[in-house]
């Protein structure tokens, strides 16, 4: 059974729990499960994001425009329901997905266009945090307070409560399940893999591996668009540079889950384990007493040690081994 | 009538041609803009984007790439800053800032070559941990109250034109002669354009990655020390988000995010446009709001025509290739 569970998985599994043993004992407060549970409110955008963030780069291809999806359709979604005055709930609905529709329009480019992801998605940064500026600039709010005056109903989406349980991590809860459901279960994600493995040989087997890569820009857009509202709500406020600071922290989290960022190679249950990890790291860092700036030293370094762990050579292994374990001498 | 056509099929022409285009149109509303004063201007505001691109190109070109050169920006323009504020030499602040970028380049360039970790992964990670370092070694604070000599010189001129333009475009031309003339120099090119074959040539391709690295922490330190003599203090906050407008500037200029293809001068025209595009916006009387959505839909527009004049270009000389192969057959038979 346990040699079944992938072995970075487990790892990860592991450090959680030691991570929790660690700051338990350092601050006894970490233990109080409402802290726990109530600290994903904290991670929820990074975890919903990289989720499928997570299926875009096992295609081989990569996304950076999502922070800039998030401030837009946080705009979009209190524009509609503030300034034109549509039902919340309608405007939420449309908001998610105008970040949809910006995870289309990169994917045709990139798929269709045949234009690299990173330049495609670095130009769709820079244009959807403009549109977000634009929006809020000829509505004439002012960009630095944001649009606020939610209804109260609006604010229970990420601060309610189901059954004792914080609505945050019902929701980690929901979006963990779809995404893996999509990406382990299904025929769709097996084509996800397989574009990413080799897409000429996915392309002769009938797959229609442009298609494949566009949705999974959509996906990732819609659930950017997620994340946005998510935010929005838990701020009570909508501005177009949120998710600015999330770019660093959701690929971390993403490639931290074992997510090959060559392609190909990865899953949803690393990228939970990963954001989970780094979320209650962030947590037990602060009630340990270290101060802020300095966590971003401890996610940059996890980030580089991580993957040079993950991308360390089977041949480098295999020397490191020679080298630990002398020969056996053989007797006759 | 051979150079004028050599000339015109350069990417860079093109790159130029849109430049000139940019400028003439925002001349034709505005006749201010086309103003020898602020052609100079928007000369001067671009020097630091140049820099940072003329390093960006020579990572791009063996095909990786640095998104940490804000990090490195400004870390070492506080460095060397903090030094210079408390009565220190100028030309020694210089060696430190460049010992900064180098030694930071020279981190990511062993990074990605014998720990093999993606160049994109280690320099995301090198521009956050350069930041926090930034933030510790600083305490938090702006460098301020730099003395008035190292301030003046950005300000300095000759000839009526910046000594520091000056200088930049000199290094711009000599770097473009050494990648594109030398024999050391097309090295960065060929392990961009093909890794396995540049090493069946014999080139040590992690020496010249580490190289290229190398490279682009020390012009992102240069940049610093501009960026500091420019505006005079260095904030924590400096050179911020300006990865990406770099990147954004050396892909407008033509070099390619795939490797081998490119060079610095194009690079440095992109570097231009980019910045030309902000002021050009403030004397068509366009609200600042437009920037990025403007950016940002012109550097999607531009690649995307790019790749599909290059997937053209590529069909038509597969094509040409085939129709020879078929020729050659018929005279054997």
């Amino acid at each position: 059974m346990l040699n079944r569970i992938p072995k970075w998985n487990l790892t990860l599994a592991i450090v959680l729990i030691m991570e929790i043993i660690v700051f338990g004992l350092v601050n006894p407060r970490f233990w109080n499960i409402t802290v726990l549970l109530n600290s994903f409110n904290d991670f929820i955008p990074i975890a919903i994001v990289g989720f499928f963030l997570t299926m875009v780069v096992i295609t081989g291809g990569i996304d950076i425009s999502f922070g800039s999806i998030i401030g837009l359709t946080s705009v979009v979604a209190g524009l509609l329901s503030q300034i034109v005055g549509l039902n919340i709930w309608l405007s939420v609905i449309l908001a998610i997905l105008s970040g949809g529709l910006c995870g289309l329009l990169n994917g045709i480019l990139i798929a269709y266009g045949g234009v690299q992801a990173m330049v495609i998605t670095l130009g769709g940064m820079l244009l959807y945090s403009g549109i977000a500026i634009v929006l809020v600039g000829l509505s004439g709010v002012s960009s630095y307070e944001g649009i606020t005056g939610f209804p109260d109903s609006f604010g229970q989406i990420a601060h309610g409560n189901f059954l004792g349980i914080p609505n945050s991590v019902t929701a980690f809860i929901v979006m963990f399940i779809m995404a893996y459901l999509l990406l382990h279960r299904t025929k769709y994600g097996r084509y996800i893999f397989l574009t990413g493995i080799n897409k000429n040989a996915a392309d002769y087997s009938g797959i229609d591996t442009r298609k494949i890569m566009t949705s999974t820009y959509v996906l990732s857009g819609l659930s950017a668009g997620v994340a946005g509202v998510i935010l929005t709500s838990y701020l009570g406020s909508a501005r177009a540079d949120f998710g600015a600071e999330y770019l660093m922290p959701i690929l971390t989290v993403v490639v931290l889950g074992g997510t090959l960022i060559t392609g190909g190679k990865g899953g949803v249950v690393g990228t939970a384990l990963a954001s989970i990890t780094i979320g209650f790291l962030q947590l037990g860092l602060q009630m340990g007493g270290v101060s802020t700036q300095n966590i971003g030293l401890v996610t940059g370094l996890l980030l580089i040690i991580s993957v040079a762990f993950l991308g360390i050579s089977s041949d480098f292994r295999i020397k490191v081994k020679r080298m630990l374990i002398p020969k056996k001498v053989k007797w006759r | 009538m051979l150079i004028v056509k050599n000339i015109t099929k350069q990417r860079e022409f093109r790159t130029f041609l849109f430049l000139l285009v940019l400028f003439v149109s925002v001349g034709m509303v505005n006749v201010d803009y086309l103003s020898l004063e602020n052609l100079h201007n928007s000369l001067q505001s671009s020097l630091l984007y140049i820099v940072l691109s003329i390093g960006m190109t020579f990572v791009l070109l063996t095909g990786r790439i640095d998104i940490s050169v804000g990090g490195i920006l400004g870390l070492s323009a506080a460095v060397s800053g903090i030094y210079l504020r408390d009565g220190g030499s100028i030309v020694i602040a210089v060696i430190i800032a460049i010992l900064v970028g180098g030694f930071v380049g020279l981190l990511n360039g062993l990074g990605t070559t014998k720990l093999k970790i993606p160049s994109f992964i280690m320099t995301l990670g090198m521009l956050e941990i350069t930041r926090v370092i930034q933030v510790i070694y600083t305490e938090g604070l702006w460098v301020e109250n730099l003395p008035v000599s190292f301030k003046n010189i950005s300000q300095m001129e000759i000839f009526g034109i910046n000594l520091l333009a000056l200088i930049v475009i000199t290094c711009v031309i000599l770097i473009h002669l050494y990648l594109s003339k030398t024999k050391k120099g097309r090295y960065f090119k060929a392990i961009g354009d093909n890794e396995d074959g540049a090493v069946l040539l014999g080139i040590h391709v992690k020496r010249y990655v580490i190289i290229s690295f190398v490279v682009s922490g020390v012009c992102s330190a240069v940049a610093g020390l501009i960026f500091a003599s420019q505006i005079g203090f260095v904030s924590t906050t400096a050179g911020s988000g300006i990865e990406m407008t770099v990147i954004a500037a050396t892909v407008l200029g033509g070099v390619s995010l795939s490797g081998g293809i490119g060079s610095v001068i194009g690079a440095g025209i992109g570097a231009i446009i980019i910045t030309s595009i902000n002021s050009a916006l403030v004397f068509m009387k366009v609200p600042a709001f437009w920037n990025d959505a403007i950016s940002g839909s012109l550097l999607i527009i531009i690649v995307v025509f790019d790749a599909l004049i290059a997937r053209r270009d590529a069909k038509k000389a597969k094509k040409e290739r085939l129709n020879a192969r078929v020729l050659q057959e018929e005279v054997s038979a």
